[in-house]
């Protein structure tokens, strides 16, 4: 398959040099037929979804619902039920922390994340913790990265039930290590307690079978898997949906409306207040499309683990490089690599290689308190994509090499 | 002493020579390199800018009427960019400082480096300075009286000035502009000891969120280090007219 052609922003020139598009894990870029129905239902089927009866609204819902179709059967999900549809990984958490606490969260009770996680997956769980006066438990993460998975049973039994729910990222943004999940959920269950998984980033990297994980909810992003931004997807066991109170109030999560008694529609519409973009949500079918080409493609997948493994062994060649994410098992880490070059900072280097066609992500990436726990306050981050080239690689390691070389 | 405007102009003729963008981030690395570091007791939290990719400290002092400031990055381009407008600033008086504006960086081609999405904290830090520079300006009224002029309370020391910068970041929920460039600010008395007193007004009377403000006023100024205890008296008399208002503040609401 020749991936480079059907990804058309590849094509850019950046101040007269040929992109190098090194920031995957914040978006992706979209393929041509992602691009071709976006503007073709702007123009053919721009009409309010599940509301009208005429032929535009019709089409419009026809196209949402095929979006969640191919989130349900991408994450093998039993039902249609079982998907939600929401603006991206950071909401369907939102949702997901507000209501289950809501619900099963009571004075004295925890909720356990991990020392790795995304902001979006510490500070939902947070709000709902202050709201009804719970606490934030953290499982730490290792020297390499690994998170304390073998301490999680005897937490959970000594907890005697007031841990309410794991939240934990599949894959850390920062690490690029595929965290023990099935284990995690394993032990939870033994306990009763459900899980959650942040699959912002697994969602890319790792074949999600919600099934076989057997997780009780997955959050996950469009615009990481190609599809435009503004949509994501929550998907919950219905067990938990069902129980859950509404997030929103408005239009379409209802069944009556009067001003004594509301009842709500019945899932997953009764998560779905007011008008979706549909035409991003739509857009989840050309894309999950392309990602599960890009993922059944051997020649793509031995090409990324061709490419993590150069940037392991070449990366630590410059003087003063740490990379943070080393896993014990070197095939749970994903082509994306953080690190820290000393005497150069992040934000410099990312601004030299910008001026040489290179994007890449710096900062604290959303996860102070990970960068922290490393003693960091900011690191720089190479994340690739199935159409990214070994050629590209070895571009960026030399010009990583003459960045550090002008900041020193 | 060469005039903002002058300093400006020879930054944009040095800059004019580099015809590349790697001579130009070479220079600025070597004046990040080259500038004088901050003291490690001024670096603290309150002297502390934070951007979401870089962190920037910035202290100032006052002497004779001249402002003289120093600051530290710890991404070196940015610490480049900081000399170049502390070369700008440093030394020059509140008013000239009011009165600048930053378009020279524009003209050296630096411009993506103020942008608020770099977050790179340089945004705040001339707002900052210009927080300095509107606490220093001279002509304010003598302590403990009003001026006739409507100036606002300035400051006659150190402490003096970081409690302006805070009140600076205190804003009347309703009107755009922070408190202290309204002219709520009738006096600011702050001691050796640290003990603080604070004479405001509110725009009228019977505002509503009058506790609140006064809240947001005694806990901003309670974070500045050095403060132990502030007292914030609210009065109504002499009343408050648009006139005490500050010139930026007019302009910022559309009355220049």
């Amino acid at each position: 398959m020749d991936v480079r052609r059907i990804f058309p922003a590849l094509d850019r020139q950046i101040y007269g040099k040929p992109l190098i598009y090194f920031d995957n894990a914040a978006t992706a870029q979209r393929p041509q037929a992602v691009l071709d129905l976006q503007q073709r239902l702007c123009v053919e089927a721009c009409g309010n979804v599940h509301r009208a009866v005429h032929k535009l609204g019709a089409d419009a819902t026809d196209y949402y619902e095929a979006g969640r179709e191919a989130a349900r059967s991408y994450l093998h999900a039993p039902a249609r039920e079982n998907i939600v549809i929401t603006s991206g990984t950071t909401a369907s958490i939102n949702l997901a922390a507000t209501c289950f606490c809501q619900r099963f969260v009571r004075k004295g009770d925890r909720i356990l994340i991990s020392e790795a996680e995304h902001h979006s997956n510490i500070v939902p769980w947070q709000l709902a913790c202050e709201r009804h006066g719970a606490t934030l438990e953290v499982l730490p993460v290792d020297e390499l990265g690994e998170i304390a998975v073998e301490s999680l049973d005897q937490r959970l039994r000594k907890a005697e039930g007031r841990i309410k729910l794991v939240a934990i990222t599949h894959i850390s943004n920062v690490l690029g290590v595929v965290n023990p999940v099935e284990e995690v959920i394993a032990v939870a269950h033994k306990y009763d307690v459900p899980v959650l998984l942040d699959g912002a980033q697994g969602i890319v990297h790792e074949q999600v079978d919600v099934q076989a994980l057997d997780c009780d909810f997955y959050a996950f992003s469009g615009h990481k898997v190609y599809a435009p931004t503004g949509v994501g997807i929550l998907y919950g066991k219905k067990r938990w949906l069902e129980a859950m109170p509404p997030y929103m109030g408005g239009g379409e999560m209802i069944e009556s409306v009067s001003f004594e008694k509301t009842t709500y529609a019945p899932l997953p519409l009764k998560f779905e207040a007011g008008t979706p973009n549909f035409v991003a949500a739509a857009c989840l079918a050309p894309a999950l499309e392309t990602a599960r080409l890009l993922a059944e493609d051997p020649a793509l997948q031995e090409n990324q683990r061709t490419m993590r493994d150069y940037l392991l062994e070449e990366l630590p060649r410059i003087e003063g490089l740490r990379i943070y994410g080393l896993p014990r098992d070197p095939a749970r880490k994903i082509p994306l690599i953080s690190f820290a070059v000393e005497g150069a900072f992040p934000s410099d280097l990312a601004q030299i290689l910008d001026k040489m066609g290179i994007a890449v992500r710096t900062g604290h990436m959303c996860a102070e308190p990970l960068l922290h726990r490393y003693g960091q306050t900011s690191l720089l981050r190479a994340s690739l994509a199935p159409y990214n080239t070994l050629a590209e690689c070895e571009s960026f390691v030399t010009a990583l090499h003459r960045a550090v070389q002008m900041l020193r | 002493m060469k005039t903002i405007q002058e300093i400006q102009a020879d930054i944009v003729e040095e800059f004019a020579v580099f015809t590349d963008w790697m001579d130009k981030y070479e220079y600025l690395i070597e004046l990040g390199k080259s500038m004088p570091l901050i003291e490690e007791k001024d670096k603290t939290e309150s002297n502390l800018i934070r951007g979401c990719q870089s962190r920037v400290w910035l202290s100032c002092r006052e002497e004779d009427g001249h402002l003289y400031f120093a600051a530290d990055s710890d991404a070196i381009i940015t610490k480049g960019i900081i000399s170049l407008l502390l070369k700008v600033y440093d030394g020059q008086t509140p008013e000239a400082i009011l009165a600048a504006d930053e378009g020279f960086i524009e003209q050296i081609g630096l411009k993506e480096n103020l942008s608020p999405t770099r977050a790179n904290g340089l945004v705040s830090m001339i707002q900052t300075i210009k927080g300095y520079a509107a606490a220093w300006r001279v002509g304010a009224k003598a302590p403990g009286q009003p001026s006739a002029e409507g100036e606002q309370a300035a400051a006659k020391n150190e402490l003096e000035a970081d409690i302006v910068v805070a009140l600076r970041q205190v804003y009347d929920p309703e009107i755009p502009v922070n408190i202290y460039d309204l002219g709520l600010i009738y006096d600011i008395q702050a001691d050796a000891d640290g003990q603080v007193f604070i004479k405001m007004t509110l725009t009228a009377p019977n505002c509503p969120i009058a506790d609140d403000v006064v809240a947001q006023v005694r806990e901003a100024v309670q974070d500045v280090p050095g403060v132990k205890d502030v007292q914030v008296e609210l009065v109504f008399e002499p009343e408050w007219t648009t006139d005490r208002m500050s010139e930026e503040a007019k302009l910022e609401l559309g009355m220049l």
